[in-house]
């Protein structure tokens, strides 16, 4: 059977979650904005021609919340992988990362984590530089839903470690 | 007919299915999702997929809410649950459709969250907003700080050029050079006063001062200023007017000269009244009526709010230039006395301004006893010798010639730190005073200040030191003071302010 992996991913309201991950299924975006409640599901297969296998990844797109300890637990069981996104834009989304994710790993051991900051085609290169102390240096990616800018990247890399 | 309603109401919202442990659908009612019988669960949704490795934990249940599923035309939020039992019997799933609850849970997060938003998205604007504006800010105060040094070359060598004897016709341009500097200078002035308001830190400065005295001026330059302008002039001094009062002097003088000279600048023909009655004294305040009147050519009453703005000019005729600023500074002076200016105008008949100030007035206020500052007071055989910290070529030029000129001064000029301890300490002679840009390239003023109150040696200790800057605000001159500094004289200066504040410390 083809192996699958559950993805689940966290974050406040509003920074994308959704976005990216039609992004990453469907390739396409919309500016409109529809507020998540509770879960919603899909799936995508991911070839990984290097391991010469086929993953299915199954994607929690979880409603957001500003305080991570409100999430559902039963939402994260059996959970693969976790994407944490923020958005660069508001630094209400980014002002507890440092303890939100120190309460994943704390609560989750050893599944990994990648930390993306979300909507990079609305700040410069330069912005993310000034701010590597507020966020920089936690950040594995900065995507763009809008634009797909390392979107795909993000879960393919994601779905090489996960089958690892 | 009860069974009708029933039917037609309980529309089915459960769904019972049961599983066996690799999740193909062993049983369904089929409520919701149909078919799904001998199908593997996993293919009816991807949720459900997840739950595979759940099927093999026993006697658990598992609850989840709020899920989103569709399958075959049946799009439901949903909550599910897992029942398992032991390994011998099979694993029960029961979805609840919710959906109608759910949509409504949306509705009210959609509205909730996006307000959230959109009230962050607005304090990141003001923020932004609000850092433009403090660098606009800092960009005006510094930018008009620059141009003082120049300017106070134009003033001196203005004044130097005057006494070098021209002829008639120089002499007219000169005056045209003297008073378009003039005018920049109160424009400059103006705008850093401003710009200082605009961050709100233009505070007042309240000291005891002679107000009779503060009026007879005032009341001179209207008489010059009727006599140009072939006006009458009338006046009105009450004789109950406390002659000390706390309070700041300058910035009254400020408020009156700006309402004053509006008055002259807008009447071309007939009177201009100034006027100042005493209210009352009460509880050692003294509350003072300030009126100026004249017959100009008076404000429309849907302008009069408009005259305080900044840079808002009613008058867009050429004639009536230049009074955007300063009623929009008397009216913020005025305000931090707590009070206001009254503006009482008829189109073109004539306007009235007129406001009402509240002093410090006690017996015992007492004037600073001050050296009479007048340069002719000091010792005519005497050279002085005096330090000018500066490193400005412009400024140092102006004061070289205007010493220079008197004949009376050794002037060294010197700016680094190192430089002004070593020209005091191995001098033969002492200075008798250190003149202090506040602002050199390097260092700052009153850090050196500092540095020479602390020299081991008394009598270098003990030198008078004046600054010469542009930056005179309360908090300025707290600094200055602080670091030892005697006195300031702002920038720009000409000779006569240069050479009266110098004779004030020459002994
Ligand atoms: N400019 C820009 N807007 C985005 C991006 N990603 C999402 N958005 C917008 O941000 C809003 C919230 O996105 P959504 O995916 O619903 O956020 P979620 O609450 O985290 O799922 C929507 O209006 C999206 O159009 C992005 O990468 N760039
Ligand atoms: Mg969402």
């Amino acid at each position: 059977m083809k192996i699958s992996k559950k993805i689940v991913l966290l974050g406040h309201f509003g920074v994308g979650k959704s976005s990216l991950i039609r992004r990453f299924v469907e390739n396409t975006f919309s500016e409109d904005y529809k507020v998540t409640i509770g879960v919603h599901i899909l799936k995508k297969s991911v070839e990984i021609p290097e391991e010469g296998k086929d993953v299915s990844l199954i994607i929690w797109d979880l409603e957001g919340n500003d305080d991570i300890t409100a999430t559902r637990l039963s939402y994260l069981l059996g959970t693969n992988g976790f994407i944490y996104v923020f958005d660069v834009t508001r630094p209400s989304t980014y002002k507890n990362l440092k303890n939100d994710l120190q309460f994943i790993k704390d609560k989750h051991k050893n599944i990994p984590v990648k930390v993306v900051g979300n909507k990079n085609d609305l700040v410069t290169k330069e912005f993310l530089k000034q701010n590597n102390d507020e966020f920089g240096r936690l950040t594995n990616y900065y995507t763009s839903a809008k634009t797909g800018n390392n979107v795909e990247d993000l879960f393919n890399t994601l779905a090489i470690e996960l089958i690892k | 007919m009860l069974q009708a309603y029933k039917e037609k109401h309980a529309k089915a919202v459960i769904q019972y299915s049961i599983i066996d442990f690799n999740g193909i659908v062993l049983e369904s009612d089929n409520v919701l999702f149909s078919p799904i019988e001998t199908k593997n669960i996993a293919d009816v949704h991807p949720f459900f997929e997840s739950l595979i490795p759940l099927l093999t934990v026993e006697n658990e249940t598992f609850t989840f809410s709020c899920i989103h599923l569709e399958y075959n035309n049946c799009k439901i939020t949903s909550d599910v649950i897992l029942q398992t039992f032991n390994s011998k019997k099979s694993p029960l799933l029961i979805i609840h459709d919710l959906t109608t609850h759910y949509n409504n849970y949306q509705t009210t997060a959609q509205v909730r969250n996006e307000s959230v938003i959109h009230s962050q998205i607005l304090e990141l604007k003001n923020d932004y907003l609000k850092e433009k504006e403090e660098f606009k800010n800092a960009f005006i105060a510094n930018f008009s700080h620059e141009l003082r040094d120049p300017l106070t070359g134009i003033i001196t060598f203005s004044d130097i050029l005057e006494q070098s004897g021209l002829n008639h016709q120089q002499l007219d341009y000169l005056n045209v050079l003297k008073s378009s500097s003039s005018f920049l200078k109160d424009m400059i002035d103006d705008i850093l006063d401003l710009s200082k308001i605009e961050v709100g830190k233009l505070d007042l400065v309240i000291d005891p001062f002679n107000l009779h005295a503060l009026l007879d001026d005032l009341k001179l330059n209207c008489i010059v200023k009727a006599k140009q302008k072939g006006l009458t002039f009338h006046y009105n001094f009450d004789e109950k007017l406390p002659k000390i009062v706390g309070g700041d002097a300058l910035r009254l003088r400020q408020v009156l000269t700006n309402l004053i000279n509006n008055a002259f600048k807008f009447t071309n023909e007939g009177s201009v009244t100034f006027n100042v009655s005493l209210n009352q004294i009460r509880a050692q305040k003294a509350s003072i009526h300030f009126e100026v009147i004249d017959t100009g050519i008076g404000i429309k009453e849907e302008d009069v709010d408009r005259i305080f703005n900044s840079f808002t000019q009613v008058n867009n005729e050429d004639s009536y230039k230049g009074a955007g600023l300063g009623l929009s500074i008397s009216k913020y002076l005025v305000e931090l006395t707590k009070s206001k200016i009254t503006v009482d105008s008829t189109y073109g008949e004539g306007s009235k301004f007129s406001t009402n100030i509240n002093f410090r007035a006690t017996p015992s206020l007492k004037l600073p006893r001050q050296k009479p500052a007048s340069f002719s007071n000091i010792k005519k055989d005497k050279k002085y010798n005096i330090l000018l910290v500066e490193d400005s070529e412009i400024t140092q030029l102006s004061v070289l010639k205007i010493l220079a000129s008197k004949g009376q001064f050794f002037l060294d000029i010197v700016f680094t730190p190192e430089d002004v301890i070593s020209k005091i300490t191995n001098f033969d002679n002492e200075f008798d005073l250190v003149l202090m840009d506040i602002k050199l390239k390097e260092n700052s003023g009153d850090e050196i200040a500092q540095l020479i109150r602390k020299l081991p040696e008394k009598q270098h200790r003990r030198i008078p030191i004046i600054a010469l800057t542009a930056k005179v605000f309360k908090e300025d001159l707290k600094r200055y003071k602080k670091a030892g500094i005697n006195d300031v004289i702002k920038k720009p200066f000409n000779e006569a302010s240069l050479l009266e504040k110098m004779a004030m410390y020459l002994k």
